[in-house]
């Protein structure tokens, strides 16, 4: 099965991606959400741009060129502290939205 | 807070989106090369693996642009691409681009200079705490006729009014004096008020420097305190700090000064009072009233103004009908005052407002002014929309090209208004520059009784109403042709490319805007003419004076207290100045014509059937005052020198009025009057003289009376000479020198300055309104030219064909001027229906003519016409030199 990426939850999943991770460039990024969703996400690599773009000017990463293991040049993005305290408001917000969804089909079954 | 970031963040991006746009290549670049990279570790070939990770990637330019909009604030982009087209496109056309800014620069700085003047007549906040509280307090006496607000309560009235009435804070009773100073060696007389200990407090007004009159100050006739205004403090003490030590001379008396005022306080200024002393412009000096208590108790008519503060919540009603109450129970507690020379006790009462009766009477003329300006700047709107929209249809192919590109109608629509706001911003710029000028020519036109005049100036609120104006004015002129354009219909635009255009070469749009603009400029026109008609009926009124005597006004100080050193000093003045050469009569008189002052008596006439209190003006003047102004003698004679001594049955002159008023079908000469009560003394009249305008040009003289003597205090006195103004100026300085060093000529004008002080408040309004009415004429006629420009343009083919036809080139020119004479028709149809309305509003500003004057009426049609046909010529005659053989092969 192939999922959609839900409005809004891209910028959560980046978030939570860095959090864990440490510095990472957008190829890592993709590579992870792809990896994490076991392949069920469909996502074309080229729209965690606007994303990342959208994150950065909220001040929740910040982003430096760097090199990869294998020596290409990369941008790597960095969560700050505004960023951590973003992620756990957003995380917060989608248990809630999240539990609240499956109250909602539990009582309907 | 996360929210504005990010905005800043995206326009900082606008501003270095070059950088940006690198960085974003760089990275997805290297994304790519790194999905490659794993590809090709997993066994792909180097180029497959390049088009997978094309394909894993998903669109390279789609993400690139949902990056930018991410990035940016699209809008803003399209906004400065828009702006930048715009700038290009108007400098390469610089006839249109100057032609447009020009005629909205003239409108936005008609308009900015108007409501700058309005704004500091009207609307600027005036330095008395709430001025919408203050009010005056009036007690007319139903016996006099003359104005309700000349008379304020008696000072006894007034101190018994202050402590019953419940609906002021603060009250206050003034009385305005003139001073003597010497100020740079010459002497001068300024104004100056003695107030009460209230006066400041209701005027909420406190001293920059120093501070108000105590009580002690206010009680004691022998405290001689001053407090100064700001100009003078500067004039006559250098603004220097220490002035609290020092003392101003008035009179010859030392006054000590205990405060100055803040620069805006020269309170009371001519036009804050209904019928204050004309001699006063502004108050300079205040000291303090210093009642005694026999004085506050007095009932008799005082020459006191009395000024209040409403409590708040109490209306002008309400403080009206309170006053009326208490004034109603001392009427009857009262006594008439045996010196009110026979008034009645009833006095009345009146309250008015503060502004009402310093801005009153100038409102309608702000309002007329600010109705006029606006037509100008709808003109000017026309104009401009006319221009782009003959601008948008020769455009017609590039936007049709546009359009067949794929522009969207908001984006075009976007553009085009881009461009009109770009010639806002550019009329707004020049019209602030202009009205910069406009009100540097402003106190030109001063008619000195405008409160604040000389204040316009531009504030914040005046730039903000000339922004919003220029850019509501380039938004109404640019949405018409913008909407236009944008619903060109592309294949009607691709397929009638060929034989474009109306037969009339311009749209029904441009037509309507010019028949509109021709409407207003005939109302401006009329209006206009209307005015300069009552200007010219003022002027050529009959004054029953000459203008070219010179006139000064002399007071004597308290050196001379007796009667007799009175009649030496004017006798012997009188002989001088008659005795100087050129001179051909001198005269004094109590009241000059048009000086604002005057006398008012009742009288009684023997053998008439006398009514109580008839009223007669009364002068007092020297024997040759008639010569001297050459006021004309109907019957009887002059007053010769032997009259001025007479003490019993003294002989008067009286008015041609006043003759036909009370000697109806019989001789006035020799008829006896009486002006006392007890009709003890009686007089004879021994002339009739012409009537004289005293009051005002525009107001019907009363019955005037005249009888004469050399007992006076001070006097006005006027000299007719042959020689010119200014030499006759300087003989009456050096000959009053010759009797009195300490004597000062004050107020010199001769007769003629002073018609013209009366005539300028319409001086004012004519000259501006004929101003206005002329621009508009001249907006409308380049507005009417440039249609007619354009649509013979748009014509060629068709004029090319009709010559090719055999039509001569005047029927050519005939054809184009017809079609401009039916827009100058319907235009001149329409603004006469809506002058005939208009015209209404301007009933309490005409004099002598009629609303809907025809000689008015002509005169603006014939005028229109010939200009329109003029501005029609031009075209018309381009139009019949057009080559035949050029036209049909240029198409």
């Amino acid at each position: 099965m192939s999922i959609q990426v839900l409005q809004g939850t891209l910028d959560l999943m980046i978030l939570r991606t860095l959090a864990t991770m440490g510095p990472q460039h957008a190829y890592g990024i993709a590579s992870r959400l792809q990896q994490v969703s076991e392949y069920a996400l469909n996502l074309n690599q080229g729209t965690i741009y606007p994303a990342l773009v959208r994150i950065e000017q909220h001040g929740w990463t910040r982003s430096s060129w760097g090199k990869t293991e294998n020596n290409r040049e990369a941008k790597y993005y960095t969560i700050t502290k505004a960023g951590l305290k973003a992620l756990e408001e957003e995380t917060e917000r989608w248990r809630q939205m999240a539990s609240v969804v499956e109250k909602l089909l539990a009582e309907e079954q | 807070m996360a929210h504005w970031r990010r905005i800043f963040a995206r326009l900082r991006n606008l501003l270095s989106s070059k950088r940006a746009e690198e960085d974003l290549a760089r990275e997805v670049a290297s994304h790519l090369t790194q999905l490659a990279d794993d590809f090709e570790r997993r066994g792909m070939s180097p180029e497959e693996a390049q088009l997978s990770a094309r394909r894993a990637y998903g669109g390279v330019e789609q993400a690139k642009q949902a990056h930018r909009d991410e990035r940016c604030l699209l809008w803003v982009e399209q906004a400065i691409q828009d702006l930048r087209y715009g700038l290009r496109t108007l400098s390469r056309c610089p006839g249109f681009t100057i032609t447009a800014v020009l005629t909205l620069a003239l409108g936005i700085g008609a308009c900015t200079a108007i409501f700058s003047l309005v704004n500091a007549v009207l609307i600027r906040s005036l330095p008395y705490g709430d001025p919408e509280r203050l009010v005056y307090l009036f007690s007319p006496n139903p016996a006099l006729k003359i104005p309700v607000e000349v008379i304020c309560p008696s000072y006894g009235d007034f101190y018994d009014l202050k402590r019953e009435a419940r609906s002021y804070v603060d009250m206050s009773n003034f009385e305005q004096a003139q001073f003597s100073v010497t100020q740079q060696g010459t002497m001068q007389r300024i104004g100056g008020a003695r107030v009460d200990e209230d006066f400041f407090s209701t005027l909420q007004s406190t001293p920059e420097l120093g501070h108000t009159f105590s009580v002690e100050e206010n009680q004691s006739a022998h405290a001689k305190v001053a407090i100064i205004s700001h100009s003078l403090w500067v004039s006559m003490f250098g603004a220097r700090p220490d002035v609290m030590n020092r003392s101003i001379r008035l009179d010859g008396a030392n006054y000590q000064i205990v405060g100055v005022m803040p620069p805006e306080f020269e309170y009371p200024f001519k036009t804050d009072l209904p019928y204050g002393d004309s001699h006063i412009e502004s108050t300079q000096v205040w000291v303090p009233l210093a009642l005694d208590a026999k004085a506050k108790s007095s009932r008799a008519l005082g020459n006191n103004v009395s000024i209040a503060r409403l409590r708040a919540g109490v209306s002008i009603h309400q403080a009206q009908a309170e006053m009326a109450g208490i004034m109603a129970r001392l009427d009857k507690e009262y006594a008439a005052d045996p010196r009110d020379a026979g008034l009645p006790r009833e006095w009345g009462a009146l309250v008015e407002s503060f502004t009402g009766i310093s801005i009153g009477p100038v409102r309608p003329l702000m309002q007329l002014l600010l109705a006029a300006v606006g037509l100008v700047l709808l003109i000017a709107c026309g104009n401009v929309a006319n221009l782009l929209l003959a601008r948008a249809a020769e455009r017609s192919r590039e936007l049709g090209v546009r359009a067949a590109l794929g522009a969207g109608r908001g984006r075009m629509v976007r553009q085009l208004l881009a461009e009109s706001m770009l010639v806002g911003v550019g009329g707004c710029v020049v019209g602030i520059v202009l009205a910069v000028f406009f009100l540097r020519l402003l106190p030109m036109l001063d008619p000195g009784n405008i409160p604040r005049l000389n204040e316009a100036s531009l504030d914040a609120r005046v730039f903000l109403v000339a922004i919003g104006a220029s850019l509501l004015t380039s938004l109404l002129a640019g949405l018409m042709p913008a909407i236009g354009a944008s619903r060109m219909e592309l294949t009607e635009f691709l397929k009638s490319h060929a034989m474009r255009g109306s037969s009339a070469g311009h749209s029904r749009l441009q037509s309507a805007l010019i028949v509109a603009q021709t409407a207003m400029v005939v109302v401006l026109l009329t209006g206009a003419g209307l005015l300069i008609r009552s200007y010219i009926n003022v002027e050529s009124v009959d004054t029953g004076f000459t203008r070219s005597a010179v006139t000064f006004h002399v007071s004597l100080d308290q050196r001379y207290s007796k009667p007799e050193q009175h009649v030496a000093f004017y006798k012997d003045l009188m002989t001088k100045l008659e005795a100087l050469p050129g001179v051909r009569a001198a005269g004094g008189v109590s009241n000059l014509p048009l000086s604002n002052s005057e006398s008012i008596g009742f009288l009684w006439v023997e053998g008439f059937p006398n009514r109580d209190f008839q009223q007669t003006e009364g002068r007092g003047v020297t024997p040759h005052y008639f010569a001297a102004m050459q006021i004309p003698l109907i019957s009887g004679r002059y007053f010769t020198d032997a009259d001025a001594s007479v003490t019993n049955n003294r002989p008067v002159i009286i008015s041609q009025k006043f003759a036909a008023t009370y000697f109806p079908n019989r001789n006035p000469i020799g008829g006896k009057i009486s002006t006392d009560e007890k009709h003890e003394h009686w007089s004879t009249v021994v002339g009739v003289v012409a009537d004289v305008r005293h009051m005002s040009l525009e107001t019907e003289p009363m019955s005037q009376m005249y009888n004469t003597s050399y007992d006076f205090g001070d006097e006005s006195v006027a000299v007719r000479s042959v020689l010119p103004a200014a030499t006759v100026e300087n003989e009456i300085r050096a000959t009053l020198k010759s009797i009195d060093p300490s004597l000062a000529a004050t107020d010199i004008h001769t007769m003629g300055d002073l018609v013209s002080i009366a005539t300028a408040r319409r001086r004012f309004q004519t000259s501006l309104l004929t101003v206005f009415a002329g621009i508009a004429l001249i907006m409308a006629l380049v507005g009417l030219s440039g249609l007619m420009r354009f649509s013979v343009n748009r014509r060629r083919r068709e004029v090319g064909i009709r010559m090719a036809l055999g039509a001569e080139r005047s029927d050519v020119l005939l054809l184009i001027l017809r079609n401009a004479a039916a827009l100058v028709v319907w235009g001149l149809l329409l603004g006469l229906a809506c002058a005939w309305i208009a015209t209404r509003l301007l009933k309490s500003f005409l004099f002598g003519v009629g609303q809907h004057d025809p000689l008015t009426v002509v005169t603006v049609s014939v005028l229109l016409a010939v200009c329109g046909l003029m501005a029609a010529f031009v075209p018309a005659r381009r139009a019949a030199s057009i080559d035949p053989m050029q036209a049909l092969r240029t198409e």
